[in-house]
């Protein structure tokens, strides 16, 4: 039976205040490592979910869109837009598409009797509201029948309604568009969502908010004259079912263009599954230069222990001479170097941890720390001071007690 | 009479390479229980080697060693700590004390590998650096103490697990004259107690206060 744990935590404790600097020293590489791993992973976590948010307030992951691939250089032969006829065509050979919303913009001022704002007027269909899961919050949104008669109704944004009618109620009074004259039927939700990376407006929506909408044929037919539409917007029924419905989609479209690359296809999902392949790549890669810096630190507690053992010969001579065991000595070196990692961990996670309140503060960024984290890192610093600590315990252990005693 | 030491043909040779040096070329002696022995030789002559041996701190190369009942040359070395911690109390010439402990620590760490409770360990060191005058000293670091107080922790520190045997090798060797003294008649006193006491001495005032002195010259003894 050796000497008990809690004896050699007293020995090792005791060591470690009467040598705290060389103590501290030691453990810097722990320290440093479970310092960085703390505040980078919880701000890779504090990206990802940021981003995920930002796309899940955009219409979720079974979002599917479709724009001009402007990479694409071809003859000129084949259109590079939709027409509205088309795009009927194309929902037809889509039934598994849960919404499907091609949309065409146009700028311009929006006129109420003396005031105007500039901005994007959108020609949408009512699944608009549904891919975007956003609709109005007074008056109603664009209806199947609005786009059947072409109607000459808008749907504002909150922004535009506050600029151009202030707090009176805007439904049923008549803006100007263009020169068209559409009846205002509905007024948008207002969008928010904090931006915390505190550049320009705290609001990253905002720019929802200075939108509006008419029907698609009531733009392509009697606003802009053209029957050009750029971009399309569907929705799977779930976003396990979006990668399938995005490739369907990208056959239906090779096709009518005759095999030519002229449209893009982003899948929600997919991009979600690529910035999640992209941490995973970045954790493994941190992870690895985590193992490397590790392996240093151990390498330089090795050295450390060896010389701390070094000087501490006639001590372990003292020891065995008033009946130690070598197995008591192991203990003893193996418990302080074990100790001294601990402490280091423990050091270096509360360091971490003040880094991020500090650096949190003064972005506002979300930085996610998982208690996982913690008990990963204090059990790895322990693992490291098992490791590192075994041989330099071993040469204690083995030390014959008359040459350890002549040791000057 | 009852014999505690025996020993027969112990060589010690020490490796250095190709050179080996004999620094004990066969010694054999008994020491009765209760007696007080002093080991004198010049310098280089062996008396530290078989200290160590006697003391268990190293093994013969060739030869047999009895310690009571236990033939300790037959033993394993992983056997010796608890011969060392149990029978044998060893005093240096250079006290050996542990720095960074206050003394009365350094007199429970034989006590600790011995598994003793944190309890019974305090009061015991307690009483026995009393009994070497030191019961006022307890708190302090072998650094704030006198030599001679130093050697008397380190007594201490042999005495409290009431060992077999008791050994010093030069306890007052580096101790001035009165110190020196005081060291002696403590060894006296704790021989006049009963306790068995080997000391290797240059000193002959010393030898006269032993029962009887062996005498060792280039590795055998001689007288
Ligand atoms: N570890 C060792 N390696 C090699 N030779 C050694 C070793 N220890 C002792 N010796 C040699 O053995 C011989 C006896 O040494 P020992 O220390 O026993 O002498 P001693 O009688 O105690 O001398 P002193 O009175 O100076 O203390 C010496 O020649 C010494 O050099
Ligand atoms: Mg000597």
């Amino acid at each position: 039976m050796a000497i008990s744990l809690k004896e050699s935590i007293q020995v090792g404790l005791s060591d470690f205040w009467s040598r705290k600097i060389r103590s501290l020293v030691t453990v810097l590489g722990i320290v440093l490592g479970t310092m960085s791993v703390i505040v980078v992973l919880a701000m890779v976590n504090g990206i990802n979910q940021q981003t995920l948010s930002w796309m899940m307030e955009r219409g979720g992951l079974a979002k599917i869109t479709v724009h001009r691939n402007w990479e694409y250089d071809g003859d000129g032969n084949e259109r590079d837009y939709f027409t509205l006829k088309e795009l009927f065509h194309i929902r037809e050979l889509l039934p598994e598409a849960q919404f499907f919303n091609p949309e065409t913009n146009d700028w311009g001022r929006i006129t109420y009797k003396d005031k105007f704002y500039r901005n994007r007027v959108q020609g949408v269909v009512p699944d608009y509201q549904y891919i975007e899961e956003w609709t109005a919050d007074r008056g109603r949104f664009i209806s199947e029948f609005d786009i059947d008669q072409n109607n000459d109704v808008i749907v504002i944004g909150s922004t535009i309604k506050n600029e151009l009618f202030a707090n009176n109620d805007p439904i049923g009074e008549f803006v100007t568009f263009n020169n068209r004259r559409l009846k205002v039927i509905g007024v948008m939700k207002h969008r928010y969502l904090k931006n915390n990376f505190n550049v320009g407006n705290d609001n990253s929506l905002d720019y929802l908010n200075r939108r509006s909408f008419v029907p698609i044929s009531t733009m392509v037919n009697k606003i802009t004259g053209k029957d050009v539409i750029n971009s399309l917007t569907l929705k799977a029924k779930s976003p396990e079912a979006a990668p399938d419905l995005a490739d369907k989609l990208e056959n239906i479209l090779l096709n009518i263009r005759h095999g030519e690359n002229i449209f893009n296809i982003e899948s929600a999902q997919e991009e979600a599954q690529e910035i999640e392949r992209n941490a995973q790549t970045f954790r493994m890669v941190f992870f690895l230069i985590s193992i490397i810096s590790l392996l240093v630190a151990g390498i330089v507690i090795i050295n450390i222990m060896l010389a701390t053992i070094q000087e501490r010969t006639r001590e372990i001579g003292i020891r065995l001479a008033v009946g130690a065991r070598r197995f008591d000595l192991f203990i003893q070196f193996l418990v302080q170097t074990i100790l001294v990692t601990f402490i280091g961990g423990v050091i270096g996670v509360a360091t971490g941890f003040s880094i991020l309140n500090i650096v949190s503060r003064y972005l506002e960024f979300q930085l996610i720390a998982y208690p996982g984290m913690v008990i990963a890192a204090i059990a790895v610093s322990v693992g490291v001071g098992f490791l590192s600590g075994i041989i330099p315990a071993i040469k204690a252990a083995n030390l014959n007690p008359v040459t350890a005693l002549r040791y000057e | 009479m009852e014999t505690v030491i025996r020993f027969e043909n112990i060589v010690k040779e020490y490796n250095m390479g190709k050179i080996s040096v004999q620094a004990l070329r066969g010694v054999t002696a008994e020491i009765q229980k209760g007696e007080f022995v002093a080991i004198m030789g010049p310098s280089g002559s062996g008396k530290s080697t078989l200290m160590h041996i006697l003391g268990c701190l190293d093994t013969a190369t060739t030869g047999s060693y009895w310690l009571e009942d236990q033939e300790i040359s037959k033993m394993k070395k992983s056997k010796l700590s608890a011969i060392r911690n149990h029978k044998i109390g060893f005093v240096f010439q250079t006290f050996n004390l542990l720095p960074h402990l206050n003394i009365r620590r350094n007199v429970e760490l034989p006590l600790m590998y011995s598994g003793m409770s944190a309890a019974k360990r305090k009061v015991l060191a307690e009483k026995v650096l009393a009994d070497v005058g030191l019961a006022d000293r307890l708190k302090h670091k072998p650094s704030e103490l006198s030599g001679g107080q130093r050697q008397r922790v380190a007594i201490a520190r042999a005495l409290v697990n009431t060992p077999t045997i008791l050994l010093a090798d030069e306890p007052t060797g580096n101790l001035d004259t009165n110190s020196g003294n005081d060291i002696l008649s403590i060894f006296s006193d704790l021989n006049r107690k009963g306790h068995t006491i080997i000391i290797v001495t240059h000193d002959s005032a010393v030898s006269e206060r032993a029962d009887r002195s062996i005498k060792i010259i280039d590795g055998l003894i001689v007288e």
